[in-house]
């Protein structure tokens, strides 16, 4: 990157394995660079100032709120989004717990606790209630009234490996 | 929402980011953003450039250097929750650490970037103080440390100077005695009340105590009557009851949506009584 200060820069980044790039304003948002840029609309944004966790990704495999980071700061770094979860029309461990244990209602918060959820699955595959509980306290879910959604992470910790299988990865 | 228009730069090297931030007065610091980018998405900030110290060596590492703790400005407040040195030597940090915001927001977050924030409600700032931290800072005039005492002195608004980066916090060891209390709505939110207190355990009794509060006030600071009051004799229950009286009467808590003031006084003088029993076990 360039040694002096630009309002646009060039910006490339791995998003589920493919490579993306383009030359966007310094303000732009990680979020939008998803949803726009790379025409990947699953991640969604709710209130964009960091509070709803709609807009969260794994950025090296950790959450990061989509909406409180630029795209910038992601230069060359490996972005995984809901998008990376299926294989094709297959739902993966995870989601299908979602989908049994009525983890959702209207889906906008869904592609935010589903990668909060890969994260802390990822880190500890046996996590307590509590934990769960814990990890998806940065998520707001208007619909639920979560119990039901931190029943679906159980169950996909309960059937244990192929958490992400990864989709296209 | 969108963050106003700003350019962006993201330098190699500790001087080229002095060299930045000296060349135009409105150049901001961007460590993790989880604070700069909500102000940003508000419009309550309109830096003309961002200085992004991701890619500047050195800001890393948490090195336990024996009477302290040496940890670096760029270091994410999950790297604390999940170090063993500051789960063994700073004890107090990993207690403080889980009431910052929610994973999401601890994965990208920094310790000198909260620090140097200076938010009253800060978890950091509240417990740099109880502790004595001194901080070390780098600008165009060199480098220098200030004490934690001389860094926090108003409501985001700390010591250091527009052109300098704050690189590191050295903690100290030595107050084996530590308790931090936090009151929130709800976990992750901002406080409404925090409270840390430290000390040297010493021949029964309680030396070199130090209690600070946040989020109450309106700029986190110490709690010097209550301080006075611990090094009085033996920590004792009717100890604890006289702080949290002293502790009520010495502040002027805010008003706001979440609690008003003489609520905040009650959750100060309650956090105060805990604090000084945990102490009292510790000593």
């Amino acid at each position: 990157m360039s040694t002096t200060p630009e309002e646009r820069l060039d910006v490339s980044m791995t998003i589920n394995g493919r490579r993306y790039r383009s030359t966007v304003e310094a303000r732009r948002t990680l979020a939008d660079f998803i949803r726009e840029d790379a025409q990947l609309p699953g991640t969604k944004l709710g209130c964009e100032h960091g509070v709803c966790g709609a807009c969260t990704v794994l950025l090296d495999d950790l959450p990061a709120r989509s909406c409180l980071t630029l795209a910038v700061q992601a230069e060359g770094r490996q972005i995984r989004t809901v998008e990376s979860l299926a294989e094709g029309q297959e739902l993966n461990t995870l989601q299908r717990a979602f989908r049994e244990q009525h983890g959702l209602q209207c889906g906008f918060c869904t592609a935010g606790f589903l990668m909060t959820a890969t994260a802390l699955l990822e880190e500890n595959p046996t996590p307590t209630r509590d934990d769960i509980v814990e990890t998806v306290s940065g998520s707001l879910c208007r619909c639920t009234g979560y119990q039901t959604i931190v029943s679906a992470i159980e169950q996909a910790a309960a059937e244990g490996q192929n958490v992400t299988n990864g989709g296209d990865q | 929402m969108k963050p106003p228009k700003f350019r962006y730069v993201a330098p190699r090297t500790l001087d080229e980011a002095v060299e930045h931030l000296a060349a135009d007065p409105d150049a901001k610091v961007l460590s993790g953003g989880q604070s700069l980018m909500p102000l940003l998405a508000m419009r309550l900030a309109a830096p003309s450039i961002l200085v992004d110290l991701q890619h500047v060596p050195g800001l890393d590492g948490i090195e336990d250097q024996g009477s302290s703790v040496l940890i670096g400005a760029g270091v994410t407040h999950r790297e604390i929750e999940r170090s063993d040195v500051i789960a063994q030597r700073l004890p107090i940090l990993s207690s403080a650490v889980v009431h910052i915001a929610h994973p999401q927001i601890r994965s990208r977050g920094t310790f000198g970037g909260s620090t140097a924030h200076a938010d009253p409600s800060g978890e950091w700032p509240t417990v740099l103080l109880a502790l004595g931290a001194t901080m070390h800072a780098v600008g165009p005039r060199g480098r220098r440390t200030i004490e934690a005492d001389d860094f926090f002195v108003g409501p985001f608004t700390s010591t250091l100077d527009e052109d300098e980066i704050l690189t590191h916090v050295s903690v100290p060891t030595t107050r084996t005695a530590w308790s931090f209390q936090e009151a929130a709505v709800k976990r992750g939110d901002y406080g409404l009340a925090l409270v840390a207190a430290t000390g040297i355990p010493r021949d029964g009794q309680l030396a070199e105590a130090r209690v600070s509060v946040g989020a109450a006030v309106g700029s986190v600071r110490r709690l010097t009557d209550v301080e006075r009051l611990l090094s009085r004799g033996p920590v004792t229950d009717a100890l604890a009851e006289e702080a949290a009286l002293t502790a009520a009467a010495s502040v002027d808590p805010i008003s706001d949506i979440h609690g008003n003031s003489e609520y905040r006084r009650k959750l100060v003088a309650s956090l105060v009584r805990r604090a000084v029993l945990e102490l009292k076990n510790g000593a």
